[in-house]
């Protein structure tokens, strides 16, 4: 008889880590979780909006700024739970919220969903993982990370290439070439938007969404970058799952902020499991994952670490 | 196709089945995924077409089966595909239900 794949999942249940049972219920879906914590996050952004608002003809816009961008930036974390079809029950919801998180943040849903199952299936290994942060090798590589201008000119790229009706030959090993044309055309959407965006501001005059938007994000993205950098880098490069990933324990406000993503290893292991069960599953599964329990601060402490010693990624360092 | 000459083969009683989900039955050499849906008794080979990753672990909701490593999504019915990555049907057999068992024509 033929075998599946192995997968971290089967792994899991041949392990006896997770029961079929229990695998049944962290799975169910509902879509009331997603949508009360949509209505804070909406109610969260209406806050750091009146915030730039009030402080507008003052320096206190930048910190303001700041705060809106870093909301901002993790509508990246919600359009990843609706990649995964995993923050509401009902399908066409996540893909309508997936597509309007996709414009806030410049990131097409259909390349991404594509894009992320290759990194689902080739999670940190050189090469083959395409979403993979390589562990920077000097202080300057890992600051510039930071910034996010290799991000965004990464990102600026892909769109423009997409657009023109190309594609890069590692992007050509995760989209299937009936999906090329829609890949294009998601692209082109996605520019035609904020060109006419551009247009609206230019013919009303009124230039708010360059403070409430724009600058917000691109302050805003290097939070994500920090936050990104937790997830794979300075673990081990190797396929097993619980040595690859890093689940980092934060406090309630990044949770929120990230749709519990923080439990990153456990989203690895199953990644069928909603953003709202991922805390559950992590108390089943947290002796089998390498856990950094001081959250961000610790897991960029142990990539610096590992970067001034130049120590390999630490192996079977389970806190 | 002609499917007239294939005779019904036993698969599973319907009581062993796992209610209003999916259940994973060995026929010979290959895996079916048999599925419990409100509207009747479905069966699919067993293993995503896309990345080979076995259905029976995945999501079943309703008609739909997603699988476990991508979320690409098939409807169990005809096995049309609903969502990337998958792209192309799944192999669906013809089910019929024979005194409490579930028989397929494979």
């Amino acid at each position: 008889m033929a075998n599946p794949i192995v997968t971290p999942l089967t792994q899991a249940l041949d392990e006896g880590k997770l029961s079929r049972e229990e695998l049944k219920e962290f799975m169910r879906r509902s879509d009331g979780p997603a949508l009360r914590r949509l209505v804070l996050w909406v109610g969260l952004l209406a806050f750091t909006t009146t915030l730039i608002a009030l402080a507008w003809n003052s320096w206190l816009i930048w910190p303001a700024m700041l705060l809106q961008g870093t909301v901002l930036v993790h509508h990246f974390s919600l359009q990843h739970e609706c990649v995964h079809y995993t923050a509401f029950r009902t399908r066409w919801l996540n893909d309508l919220v997936g597509q309007i998180c996709g414009i806030i943040i410049m990131l097409p849903h259909r390349f991404f969903r594509y894009e992320h199952c290759d990194h689902h299936t080739y999670t940190q290994l050189h090469d083959e993982d395409p979403e993979m942060i390589s562990m920077p090798t000097t202080i300057g590589e890992y600051l510039w990370y930071l910034s996010a201008v290799p991000y965004w000119r990464s990102k600026f790229t892909e769109v423009f290439r997409h657009a023109t009706g190309r594609l890069s030959e590692t992007e050509k090993k995760f989209i299937p070439s009936v999906e090329h044309k829609a890949v294009f055309m998601d692209a082109r959407r996605m520019l035609a938007i904020y060109a006419a965006i551009f247009l609206g501001m230019a013919l009303t005059g009124w230039w708010g969404l360059i403070w409430y938007w724009f600058i917000p994000m691109f302050l805003g993205e290097p939070v994500m970058r920090f936050v990104r950098m937790t997830e794979h880098v300075g673990r081990p490069t190797v396929p097993q799952m619980s040595e690859n990933t890093r689940t980092n324990l934060v406090s309630a406000p990044w949770r929120f902020l990230c749709w519990n993503m923080n439990y990153h290893a456990e989203h690895h292991y199953v990644a069928s499991v909603p953003f709202h069960a991922l805390p559950r599953l992590h108390e089943k599964l947290k002796d089998h994952i390498h856990v950094e329990r001081d959250g961000y601060l610790g897991a960029h402490r142990d990539i610096l670490r590992q970067l001034f010693r130049r120590e390999p990624a630490a192996v079977a360092d389970r806190t | 196709m002609n499917t007239a000459k294939r005779a019904w083969t036993d698969l599973i009683a319907v009581d062993a089945l796992e209610r209003n989900w999916v259940t994973r039955v060995p026929l010979g050499r290959r895996l079916l995924a048999v599925y419990d849906t409100p509207t009747g008794i479905f069966a699919s080979l067993a293993f995503c077409n896309h990345g080979g990753a076995d259905l029976c672990d995945g999501y079943f909701d309703g008609h739909v089966i997603e699988c476990p490593l991508h979320q690409g999504a098939f409807d169990v019915r005809d096995g049309r595909p609903v969502c990337a990555p998958a792209t192309s049907p799944m192999k669906v057999f013809e089910t019929r239900v024979e005194n409490g068992m579930v028989q397929v024509r494979v």
